[in-house]
């Protein structure tokens, strides 16, 4: 927003309260439309002060070093007191850190395998350019080591820069998160129910799922907002068939988080979302692209799909999502794997369902019980490659998760809950959240 | 359901000639008061005990200093413009709220908003859910007040400033400092 020099207010008002003056005197009132004039003409003659006044500090502030005590969040410093018609805003900052975190705690019916985790700690970077252009930057370390011996990572989950083309429209180019589903753009702890994310948005929907790319973000009047793009995708030649990665999530399995990504496949993307009564989301997202990159004999493609809805009226919180993968040409990509544990599926996809309610608030505290019912399953079909060597499909599990999520002030989440598997019953287990957004 | 015939009429529904970002103070002030013809500043600096009040009400005062703008007709006052800014996620989002002399929130207008995520917040129909809302309403996320999906944060800070504006409002016209 501009910001305007106070000083032609100044004028204006002075010369309004002069006309105004004159004009009382010009014609011959009432009393009483005397002493209103009167009124009106001592209210604006102490607005003239009052921004006289203002114009002094201000004069004052500018000479002055900046007060260390001064705040440094905009969010909690002084309101817009500059004199009228434009109050001017609190400085923006051009550069804003952020963070979240979860620390996790598992308990298995198999006790021996309880684990407890820092999951995740990112450390977020925003740097506004000018008013239409910013970069983003995520940094993430998951498992909080990462060296040669042990199991954590350090990845960069975002970096692009955006650059708003008109009121509608903004282009980003960089590695930026993949519009599909509820949670891979919206994966702050503070922003899901239960200490674990979803499976649906795990193990079919490889969240936190980015590509690197250039992608078109529109958002619409009417309440529709698309997404569409063309970036880097999976790359089907690092299939481990020794491994069980792949049959945990496919797709999280040959993700490639722009880490020397074989880009000689590209993939096309896009989402729509509506929003256009409050509380109400409903939307999709496809993301389809080669992943073989002219490295294999044969030629295979990713594709990946979901439509979702979210639900929010007064203390409900409801959502649901289906979502469904496939890979293409899986007969000829498996047929130099055969014999190993996990082939290549066909098909894979999931589903969930989810009722949250706000049972208790006091002051920031507040209470949200939940429960969510899930059935996944990552590899739902096989290419047919002949009797006896064509893999069974996977048992579809089902799991029943029932917990609550504790805010403790908007930004810090305590969560606990309870999950059942229908198939995998060592898998039930106890979870303990802790969890911070800023 | 009933929600399908009003997701096509909304899908092809002209998009409104204001909802675009970097609406101008003066132009939602205008937009609010068409009939007004002065805009009239009035700064107003809270004391410890006005702000010990909203405290009371559940409303954090934040600012003590506070400048409304009086919308008047001919000397008679229409009602109360405020523009304020609250962080959304990362960024400022500036918004204004017209109060009509009942108290109630006669419109709220998104003057710009900057995150890159989360625009919905400048749709009519969300805005909309604040009209009529007085100090006496909860003007609250998951109460009387829906959330956007995607955007809880701006959501939940614009209608806490909506909610802080309105009692100061109150609070102000109650005590005379806004006549």
């Amino acid at each position: 927003m501009r910001r305007r020099h106070p000083l032609p207010a100044l004028r204006a008002t002075a010369a309004a309260a002069a006309l105004l003056a004159a004009n009382a005197f010009a014609q011959t009132p009432t009393e009483a439309e005397l002493a209103r004039k009167l009124d009106a003409l001592a209210a604006e003659l102490a607005n003239v002060k009052a921004q006289l006044q203002q114009l002094q500090q201000q004069k004052a502030a500018a000479g002055a070093p900046a007060s260390p005590a001064a705040p440094a969040a905009p969010a909690t410093s002084a309101a817009p007191v500059a004199a009228a018609p434009v109050a001017a805003p609190p400085a923006e900052p051009a550069t804003v850190f952020s963070g979240y975190g979860e620390l996790n705690y598992n308990r298995p019916k198999a006790s021996e395998n309880t684990q407890a985790d820092v999951r995740r700690f990112v450390l977020g970077l925003q740097h506004r350019f000018d008013a239409k252009t910013k970069m983003v930057g995520e940094i993430e370390v998951e498992h909080a080591v990462s060296s040669a011996d042990d199991p954590g990572e350090v990845e960069i989950e975002q970096a692009y820069v955006e650059h708003q083309l008109n009121p509608t429209w903004a282009v980003r180019g960089g590695l930026f998160l993949v519009p599909m589903g509820l949670l891979n753009e919206n994966h702050e702890p503070t922003a899901y129910y239960g200490v674990e994310r979803n499976f649906v948005e795990t193990a079919i929907i490889p969240s936190t799922w980015r590509e690197g790319g250039v992608q078109l973000a529109g958002s619409f009047d009417n309440g529709l907002a698309l997404q569409a793009g063309i970036s880097t995708g999976f790359d089907l030649t690092k299939w481990d068939a020794t491994s069980t990665e792949g049959l945990e999530s496919p797709l999280g399995a040959i993700h490639q988080e722009l880490s020397l990504a074989k880009a000689r496949d590209l993939s096309v993307f896009g989402a729509l979302n509506w929003r256009g009564i409050p509380g109400l989301q409903l939307g999709g997202g496809l993301f389809a692209g080669g992943a073989t990159h002219g490295q294999s004999a044969a030629r295979g493609r990713v594709t990946l799909w979901d439509l979702h809805a979210r639900w929010t009226p007064g203390r409900w919180d409801l959502a649901a999502l289906y979502s469904r993968g496939s890979i293409s040409n899986t007969a000829a990509l498996n047929a130099t794997l055969i014999g190993n544990p996990t082939l290549i599926p066909k098909s894979f996809d999931g589903a969930y369902l989810q009722a949250a309610y706000k049972l208790w608030t006091h002051e920031d505290y507040a209470l949200s019980p939940f429960v969510r019912l899930e059935r996944f399953n990552t590899a739902k079909s096989y290419a047919d490659l002949g009797t006896g060597l064509t893999p069974s499909p996977a048992a579809t599990e089902r799991v029943l998760t029932v917990g609550a999520n504790f805010q403790l002030t908007p930004g810090v989440v305590v969560k606990a809950d309870v999950q059942r598997f229908r198939e995998n019953k060592d898998n039930n287990r106890l979870d303990l959240g802790l969890g911070w957004s800023f | 359901m009933r929600l399908w015939p009003a997701a096509a009429v909304a899908a092809i529904a002209p998009a409104s000639a204001f909802a675009v970002d970097y609406l101008s103070a003066e132009q939602a002030a205008r937009l609010m008061f068409p009939d007004a013809d002065t805009f009239a500043p009035r700064e107003l600096a809270l004391d410890a005990d006005q702000l010990r009040a909203l405290e009371a009400q559940g409303v954090r005062g934040r600012s003590a200093r506070w400048t409304v703008r009086v919308a008047q007709h001919a000397g008679a006052t229409l009602g109360f413009v405020v523009v304020d800014e609250v962080i959304g996620k990362f960024e400022l989002i500036t918004y204004a709220v017209g109060i009509g002399l009942d108290g109630a929130v006669r419109q709220v207008e998104i003057l710009s908003y900057r995150e890159s995520h989360g625009h919905e917040i400048r749709l009519p129909g969300w805005r909309r859910q604040f009209v009529g809302k007085t100090a006496q309403s909860p003007l609250r996320i998951g109460d009387d007040i829906a959330n956007i999906s995607g955007a809880t944060l701006s959501c939940t800070h614009v209608t806490e400033g909506i909610r802080r504006i309105v009692a100061v409002v109150a609070l102000t016209r109650r005590n005379g400092a806004l006549a």
